[in-house]
C-alpha cells in the first residue's frame, strides 16, 4: 500500500473545521514519521488559502490550496472529482475525511470516483504489521462495535468528529501549494444552493461536533428554565441539547433533540439533566466519553448509562456546579 | 414520474444485540427484520411524490439475501409502493457497503427513473455510503441528508433542505437526482391490513447474482467485518454522595478533571 495519505480538510467561517484537524494527526499516525511516508492536506474553495496556514503547522508535509470558488457550495460529486483527480496526481493510498455532514456524504462518492474501498464512522483506526488498515466503528446507534478490515490498496475514510486528537500547531511549517483545479470531467446537471438557514440552536459551538453537550429534559419544568443550562453550557464552551419530551414539549426546537429521532452526538462529555434516560434518548448519546446524569429520581435508568451520577434538586446542583466550573477556570 | 426507493431488511431496532459465536458479526439467529426509520421516510416521501404527481410510479428496490429481503419489499408494497425489485445476495457471499452500492446501481439501471429516494445510512451499520456511492455510478448528483422535500408541478425539479452542522442549506436540483434523506421527519404512514394482504400477490421481479455480478465484476469486496461486540457493559454510575450543592459540585468537577480527565 501506498504510504502517501491525502487528507480532505473542510473550511467553515473561515476556518479549517476541528474534525479535519483531527484527521491530519490521524494521517500523521498512518503515514508513519516524516520522511518515511507523506501527509498531504488539500483545501477547496475560495477560503483555502487563507486556512492554508492553520493547516501547514500541524505536521504535515505538503498543503495543496485550490482556491476555486466552485467548490464554496458543498456539491459531493464536485468535491469527488477533484480530490479523485489530485489523489491520483499525487499516487494517494489512502484518503481521510472529516465525518461532517458534508464529509460522510463524500466519502462513498468519492470512493466510487477513485474505486476504492470505503468505511464511515471511523472511532478507531489501526495500521497491522503488514499495513492493513483496521478500523473500529460504532454500530447499532453505539450499541455494538464493529472491526473493518480494509482488503483494498486504496482506501477513503470517514472519521468520526471528536473521535481523535488534533494535532497542536508545531514549530515547523509545511510548503504551501496553490493547486490549479483539476480536470473535473463532465459533471452532471447540478443543485442550487439557494441560502443557509442557521439553526435555531443557540450561540454555542455545533451540537454534533461540541466536546460538551449539556441536555435538558421534562425536569427542568419549563422553557424559562433553560437558561440555568445555557450559563453551565457557557462555563463549558458546550452545546446545548434537549430530550424528546422537550422538544415535543416546544419548549425548545427539534433542531436541538438528542436521541434516536434527533442528532446522534459523541461529545467528551455529556451532561443530562432532568433527564430519566428512555432509551430514545440514549442512543442518541452513548457514544459520548464520559456522562454525568443529574436528576431527582434516584430511580431514573439514566443513572445506567451515566458514569457520575448526581441525585438532588437540578435547580440547586446546576448554579452551583456553574460556578465551581467558573471558579476551577478561573473566570 | 418514476421514483425508486432503495430500502434494506434491519433488525428491529428493540433486538438484544449479541455477537455470533465467532464474535465476526451480529446473531441473527431469531431476529425480525423490518424497514426502519430513514428508509421509512424514503419511503414515505416516495409516495407523497406519488399521490401528488399524476402518472407516477414507485419501485421499491433492496438487495439481500432471501427471505428478509423480500419481506420488507412486502412490507414497501403494503404502504402503496406500486412494483418491487429483489436483487440478490447469495447467502455465503460477502459483501459490504460499496458493494450494495454497485448491486442496487444494476437494478436502478434496468429500468427508468427520474428520482432515486434513499435513507441517508441504515439503521444497523450506519454505513452512509450507499446513496451517494450509486448515483456516482450512475453519473447524476446526489444530496444529503435531506429533509423537507418540495417540488415543482411537473416533478422535474426539487427544493429540499440539506442539514449540516449549525443549520441547513437550501438546494433546488432538476431531475434524474439522488436524494438521501434523514428519518422520520415526514411522519411515515402504517400499512393498511388489507393492504398487507394484497401486497402478498404482487410479483417481485429479481435481479440475479448473475447479473449483478456480470454488471460489477467478480472481485471481492474492498472491506470485511471481522469483529463485532459489545461495549463495555456500563455499570452503573458512581453516584456522589454530598450534604450541600456546592459539595455536590466540588466533587463532581475533581472527578471530571482527575479521574475522568474531560476537563481541563
Amino acid at each position: 500500500m501506498s504510504s502517501s495519505v491525502l487528507v480532505v480538510v473542510e473550511i467553515r467561517n473561515g476556518a479549517p473545521v476541528r474534525a479535519s484537524l483531527e484527521a491530519l494527526g490521524v494521517g500523521r499516525r498512518i503515514a508513519g514519521p516524516p520522511g518515511s511516508g507523506t501527509v498531504t492536506a488539500v483545501l477547496l474553495g475560495s477560503g483555502s488559502e487563507s486556512s492554508s496556514t492553520t493547516v501547514a503547522e500541524r505536521g504535515v508535509d505538503k498543503v495543496l490550496s485550490v482556491a476555486d470558488p466552485r467548490f464554496d457550495a458543498f456539491h459531493a460529486v464536485v468535491w469527488a472529482a477533484a480530490i479523485a483527480a489530485i489523489a491520483r496526481e499525487i499516487d494517494a493510498g489512502t484518503i481521510l475525511v472529516a465525518g461532517t455532514s458534508n464529509g460522510r456524504e463524500l466519502v462513498g462518492r468519492l470512493a466510487a470516483r477513485w474505486e476504492a474501498a470505503a468505511v464511515n464512522g471511523v472511532a478507531d483506526l489501526s495500521l497491522a504489521a503488514d499495513g492493513t488498515l483496521m478500523a473500529v466503528r460504532p454500530v447499532f446507534s453505539g450499541r455494538a462495535l464493529q472491526e473493518v478490515r480494509v482488503d483494498q490498496t486504496r482506501a477513503v475514510l470517514g472519521l468520526r468528529p471528536n473521535a481523535f486528537t488534533a494535532p497542536e500547531p508545531s514549530g515547523s511549517k509545511a510548503s504551501v501549494e496553490a493547486h490549479p483545479t483539476p480536470d473535473l470531467g463532465q459533471l452532471p446537471a447540478l443543485g442550487v444552493v439557494s441560502g443557509f438557514e442557521p439553526a435555531q440552536t443557540g450561540s454555542g459551538p455545533d451540537l454534533s461536533e461540541a466536546l460538551v453537550v449539556v441536555s435538558g429534559g421534562r425536569g427542568l419544568r419549563g422553557p424559562e428554565n433553560f437558561r440555568l443550562l445555557e450559563d453551565l453550557a457557557g462555563a463549558l464552551g458546550g452545546a446545548i441539547g434537549a430530550s424528546r419530551a422537550v422538544t415535543d414539549s416546544g419548549w425548545k426546537p427539534a433542531s436541538f433533540q438528542v436521541g434516536q429521532t434527533g442528532r446522534t452526538v459523541s461529545p467528551q462529555l455529556y451532561i443530562a439533566v432532568g433527564i430519566s434516560g428512555a432509551i430514545q434518548h440514549v442512543v442518541g448519546m452513548i457514544s459520548s466519553r464520559t456522562i454525568v446524569a443529574i436528576n431527582s429520581d434516584p430511580n431514573a435508568p439514566i443513572f445506567k448509562v451515566a458514569d457520575y451520577g448526581v441525585v438532588g434538586d437540578l435547580f440547586q446542583i446546576v448554579p452551583a456546579l456553574t460556578a465551581e466550573i467558573r471558579r476551577v477556570r478561573g473566570s | 414520474m418514476e421514483l425508486l426507493v432503495l430500502i434494506k431488511p434491519v433488525p428491529d431496532p428493540e433486538t438484544r444485540l449479541r455477537p455470533n459465536a465467532a464474535g465476526t458479526n451480529l446473531d441473527t439467529d431469531g431476529v425480525k427484520w423490518v424497514l426502519t426509520g430513514y428508509d421509512e421516510s424514503a419511503v414515505e416521501q416516495a409516495l407523497l411524490l406519488k399521490e401528488a404527481i399524476p402518472g407516477s410510479k414507485v419501485r421499491a428496490i433492496a438487495f439481500g439475501p432471501a427471505p428478509r429481503t423480500e419481506e420488507i419489499l412486502r412490507s414497501a408494497l403494503a404502504l402503496g409502493c406500486d412494483a418491487a425489485t429483489w436483487v440478490e445476495q447469495p447467502a455465503d457471499t460477502p459483501t459490504d457497503p460499496m458493494r450494495a452500492a454497485a448491486a442496487l446501481t444494476v437494478a436502478c439501471q434496468k429500468t427508468p427513473f427520474d428520482l432515486i429516494l434513499v435513507g441517508k445510512q441504515a439503521l444497523d451499520d450506519e454505513a452512509g455510503l450507499v446513496g451517494p456511492a450509486l448515483a456516482e455510478r450512475l453519473g447524476i448528483a446526489d444530496y444529503g441528508p435531506v429533509v423537507d422535500v418540495r417540488w415543482d408541478a411537473a416533478g422535474r425539479r426539487f427544493t429540499f433542505a440539506r442539514a449540516v452542522e449549525g443549520g441547513s442549506d437550501r438546494v433546488s436540483a432538476p431531475t434524474p437526482l439522488v436524494v438521501c434523506l434523514q428519518q422520520a421527519w415526514n411522519d411515515p404512514r402504517t400499512a393498511k391490513l388489507q393492504n398487507v394482504l394484497k401486497a402478498r400477490r404482487i410479483a417481485i421481479d429479481k435481479v440475479t447474482w448473475a447479473e449483478v455480478a456480470a454488471g460489477i465484476g467478480s472481485a471481492a469486496p474492498g472491506t470485511h467485518v471481522t469483529a463485532f461486540r459489545l461495549p463495555p457493559p456500563r455499570t452503573g454510575a458512581k453516584m456522589i454522595e454530598y450534604r450541600t450543592p456546592d459539595e455536590a459540585a466540588q466533587k463532581l468537577v475533581r472527578l471530571l478533571r482527575e479521574e475522568a480527565k474531560v476537563l481541563p
